[in-house]
């Protein structure tokens, strides 16, 4: 008598030794500090496994991961903005391209200033047009992927990211 | 296409910076996990008299048995499982549950040595139902209404249906042992087939197309500790919630019931 065959989905240990490395790198460069990636990371693994029973078992992994990671990464800076909008007056905020603009403009050929400024300058793009465009170059996912994750069509992502690209020339 | 390669490479953070943050996050991540941790149970499919049953084996006993329709039902099945338990594939320790039930469909009374884990039972109304019925032995039958009165509601027979459909642990905690008050058979979440089929193997003379109890049972009386013929004109006005039926005298007997004296069955 043949009976249906069980499958079960990966353990969730295994996904966590596959995915933690690029999931970090990614926290890393997106939020660009320390604390708060080791923060975003734990959070994103705890999220994962609470709702890891409800992601469908024919659904990717991978892109799921990172629209978590992704979420948790822009609450975070909108509690950010929200903080410091309270700390610093309006009047005296420009916007941080601006600022980079003024003060780093002459530093182009020295690596370590041109990340700190592209830095800068990435943080000050639109949320979407930001999370496409860190998502293409600093997860080096596909579009198909970063669709799914930003829950948008294809030519939209690809829209977001060459937006943000071509900002990104005009301010440097 | 100096600034997309600038983007994609530059970066403060290394490899070995994050190495270093993935050791020293790893134990935060246990630590944090283990709070939340869903239990770990052994799960498998094995095949019985009954038919394939997906079978879930925790630290407390059997958490769910699972009568299996196609293969989706297999997949609906483990997913509602796992929103409960981390399910890990165990096939020697399901095979010796699927060996339990074989044994004991082939007449073995005390096959059933594990214990029934009802934590996935969904309501504490449920529940309760389903531990009262733990207390039906083998070779007796109760009704709904019977149950549903043990249970704290006398008229809460249609409840106790619900509860007995979702039963996470058939077999185990008997609701094939559940009919109806008038003593016909009721329904069963697994097919009417097997629930004839585990009737049979407890010693009720059932045929196949038997819609009913048959003559052969007797009722027992738990108020009274009498038993009589299911053709005594006192079964008529008798309070149906305190009513067992036996498959033959013998059962009755055995559980401590008198005959009656107006019948004199057995």
């Amino acid at each position: 008598m043949a009976h249906p065959k069980l499958q079960l989905p990966l353990p969730f240990e295994q996904i966590l030794c596959r995915h933690e490395r690029e999931i970090m790198r990614y926290l890393l460069r997106a939020s660009g500090d320390r604390d708060d990636a080791a923060d975003l990371f734990q959070e994103t693994w705890l999220r994962a496994y609470r709702a890891y029973p409800r992601l469908e078992p024919d659904r990717e992994v991978r892109p799921w991961l990172y629209a978590i990671a992704v979420n948790l990464c822009r609450n975070r800076a909108r509690d950010g903005a929200r903080r410091r909008r309270v700390i610093v007056a309006d009047d005296q905020q420009d916007s941080a391209a601006e600022r980079a603009g003024k003060t780093h403009r002459s530093h182009h050929e020295n690596d370590g200033y041109a990340t700190v400024r592209l830095g800068e300058l990435i943080s000050a793009l639109p949320e979407r047009q930001r999370e496409a465009l860190q998502l293409r170059y600093f997860a080096g996912l596909d579009y198909p992927e970063i669709a799914k994750i930003m829950k948008c069509s294809q030519p939209a992502a690809r829209a977001n990211v060459s937006q943000a690209l071509r900002k990104l020339k005009s301010l440097w | 296409m100096k600034l997309e390669k600038l983007i994609g490479g530059s970066s403060e953070f290394n490899e070995q910076t994050i190495e270093e943050m993935l050791r020293r996050s790893r134990p935060r991540i246990d630590h944090a996990l283990k709070a939340m941790r869903r239990p770990e149970v052994a799960v498998g499919v094995v095949n019985s008299p009954l038919g394939a049953l997906l079978v879930a084996l925790g630290g407390r006993g059997i958490l769910l048995i699972h009568y299996l329709g196609g293969a989706d039902d297999l997949e609906s099945a483990i997913a509602k499982l796992r929103l409960a338990v981390d399910p890990v594939e165990d096939r020697s320790k399901i095979k010796a549950v699927g060996a339990e039930i074989g044994r004991y469909l082939a007449g073995d009374a005390d096959a059933l040595r594990r214990d029934a884990d009802l934590t996935l039972a969904p309501s504490p109304f449920q529940k309760k139902v389903l531990y009262k019925l733990q207390q039906v032995p083998r070779g007796a039958v109760v009704s709904y209404q019977a149950l549903g009165a043990a249970a704290g509601a006398p008229k809460g027979a249609r409840a106790v249906g619900n509860a007995l459909h979702n039963n996470p642990v058939p077999i185990y905690v008997p609701c094939h042992r559940v009919i109806a008050s008038d003593g016909g058979l009721g329904g069963y979440g697994g097919g009417i087939a097997r629930k004839l089929k585990l009737l049979r193997s407890e010693g009720f003379a059932l045929s196949k197309a038997d819609e009913r109890l048959p003559d052969s049972v007797v009722w027992g009386h738990t108020g009274t500790k009498v038993f009589c013929r299911s053709t005594c004109h006192t079964t008529a006005r008798v309070d149906r919630t305190k009513i067992v039926f036996f498959a033959d005298p013998e059962e009755a007997k055995q559980a401590g019931l008198r005959p009656c004296k107006i019948c004199r069955p057995g």
